[in-house]
């Protein structure tokens, strides 16, 4: 039987398959499905200093193989998780405790609030910066080595995942960055900017008009990045981006990451996770893999 | 709410461009009138959700209207087909014993999980229905329909019953239906007009939204609506059916 242990600094996880912020609430509802004790983290919906009352609807369009969202990060702000939400999930497994703001004060605050709360912190920098034009934090180096200096410094003793947002000019010169300023890990990818069009109302599909796009249709756009981010940094790397299976999670390892999240499967099919960790178990011991993480950046390049 | 496997017992075209789709569950799961379930067409990433008509033990029949790739490819799901469905979701109608006489106004696609509702209260409770469609072509299941103590079908050119809208030959008739509740489902301008219609009677009125939706169970946020208080509801958890006064519409 596959050990599926995985230790991402210094923090062990049972498994390496973690439900992706924003496709799992706080974990309750899918709860009612199957006990989330047995996943190996949970990513929070993403968190914010005050409430947010997100976007107008519709907020979700679909496309072959794709889905496209604009919640606009509705949320009950970081208050109301911390008091309604943290404790139940902490006694269910790991926490990734998905975090963003408008400003570099927002990541700062909302980090020093969560510091030592949870097992870890994961930085969205795909939102707009306020100060910076509406310039999304996650697309030029020097900003995403600066929001990520600004949240670590707020932070003693939770690490820091910084989530990369594949709308970069290099994806390996933002993983230097966010190293640099000082992330433990990163996650990659968030989700790629998209349209969808009503054509017979000759308007996007979308309130929002543009939208985030994930699903199995952006999967190899998200393992070539991880790929190239996970040769670029010495920080272990949490690979996302259209996982609908264990061997599109065992795909994402290969290419370097040490644990994977899945996002829109858990729309498709509820039990996504419980069965890609069923499933990894199984290829596993019908491939004498011994331990999971055995298989951490195991491709061969041609 | 379950995770369930079923089997495709029928899919029938029932009026234009609408189909009637029946299919048996692993076990019998209990469904509220006005509840829904989310099912999954093969290709596609977001499941379909879609309102419960009838449910009977392991039986379940949804009606669709075929609007896009998805619902056009569920047309082709013959008998034996698998699907993956999430059942049942959302609140659904609820009725206080008092309520004895009771008005069901729906139009278009609307009509459809107003059909759980006649058919869990007919016989116990005085029902009037009110069902509006485009014209006679749109007309669909007349036999649960009229199992309503009466029933009035409203079609916009007057191809078939009532000319009119569905709130129009509602209101034409209120005095005599004397409605302690309504149940009510359809376009928004619909609701709206309806809302306007009954505003200062007194009486109250559920109706069932319809939104896009993403996880279908209240975790990704997607199908909120706008309540009075500011606040969003989920569409999918906290609804779909909420009393009109305490949603925007």
């Amino acid at each position: 039987m596959v050990d599926l242990h995985v230790n991402i600094c210094g923090v062990e996880l049972k498994n390496p398959v973690i439900p992706a912020s924003g496709t799992f609430g706080f974990g309750r509802e899918f709860d009612e499905l199957y006990d989330i004790s047995l996943l190996g983290a949970v990513a929070t919906k993403g968190l914010t200093r005050e409430p947010r009352l997100g976007n107008p609807t519709p907020r979700i369009a679909e496309s072959r193989g794709v889905i496209l969202n604009a919640v606009g990060l509705q949320n009950p702000g970081v208050e109301h998780f911390i008091e309604h939400d943290l404790d139940w999930l902490r006694r269910k497994t790991r926490v990734i405790a998905n975090v963003a703001g408008a400003t570099l004060e927002d990541y700062a605050a909302i980090c020093r609030r969560l510091d030592g709360l949870v097992d870890f912190i994961e930085l969205n920098i795909s939102c707009p910066n306020v100060k910076c034009g509406g310039m999304a934090f996650g697309i030029r180096p020097e900003d995403v080595k600066e929001v990520t200096h600004v949240s670590k410094q707020a932070l003693k003793n939770t690490p820091l995942i910084v989530k990369l947002s594949p709308n970069a000019a290099n994806i390996s010169e933002n993983a230097r960055a966010a190293e640099a300023g000082g992330a433990d890990c990163i996650s990659l990818i968030n989700t790629l900017t998209g349209m969808a069009i009503d054509i017979e109302r000759r308007r996007p599909v979308l309130a929002n008009n543009t939208g985030g796009v994930s699903g199995a249709g952006i999967k190899p756009v998200a393992v070539r990045m991880v790929y190239e981010a996970a040769h670029a940094v010495k920080i272990p790397v949490i690979g996302m981006g259209g996982i609908t299976c264990a061997e599109d999670a065992l795909e994402f390892l290969m290419a370097g990451a040490s644990a994977v999240q899945v996002g829109t499967q858990n729309f498709t099919d509820t039990l996504a996770c419980p069965k890609i960790i069923a499933g990894l178990e199984t290829w596993c011991d019908g491939h004498g893999v011994g331990r999971v993480r055995d298989l951490v950046g195991a491709l061969k390049i041609n | 709410m379950r995770e369930l496997t079923a089997a495709v017992l029928e899919n029938v075209r029932i009026a234009e461009n609408i189909y009637s789709l029946t299919f048996a569950t692993e076990e019998a799961v209990p469904v509220l009138p006005g509840q829904f379930c989310m099912v999954g067409v093969a290709g596609y990433p977001l499941r379909r959700p879609l309102a419960v008509c009838k449910a009977e033990g392991e039986r379940v029949t949804v009606c669709y209207q075929v609007k896009g790739g998805g619902t056009k490819s569920l047309v082709g799901y013959k008998q034996g087909h698998r699907l993956s469905v999430l059942l049942p979701l959302g609140n659904g109608f609820s009725l206080t014993p008092d309520m004895k006489r009771v008005a069901v106004v729906g139009g278009g696609v609307g009509v459809f999980p107003l059909i759980s509702a006649i058919r869990a209260y007919a016989g116990e409770r005085e029902i009037s229905a009110y069902m509006g469609f485009r014209n006679r072509a749109a007309v669909c299941l007349r036999y649960e329909m009229q199992r309503a103590d009466k029933l009035v079908i409203a079609t916009d050119d007057g191809s078939e019953g009532y000319r009119g809208t569905a709130v129009q030959a509602f209101m034409e008739d209120i005095e005599r239906a004397k409605p302690d509740v309504v149940l009510s489902c359809g376009p928004t301008p619909m609701l709206r007009a309806l809302k306007n219609a009954v505003s200062g009677r007194n009486i109250p009125v559920y109706v069932s939204l319809e939104e896009r939706m993403g996880c279908g169970i209240g975790a990704c946020l997607v199908c909120v609506c706008d309540k009075k208080d500011g606040t969003h509801a989920r569409v999918c958890r906290d609804g779909p059916v909420f009393e009109i006064g305490e949603v925007e519409i």
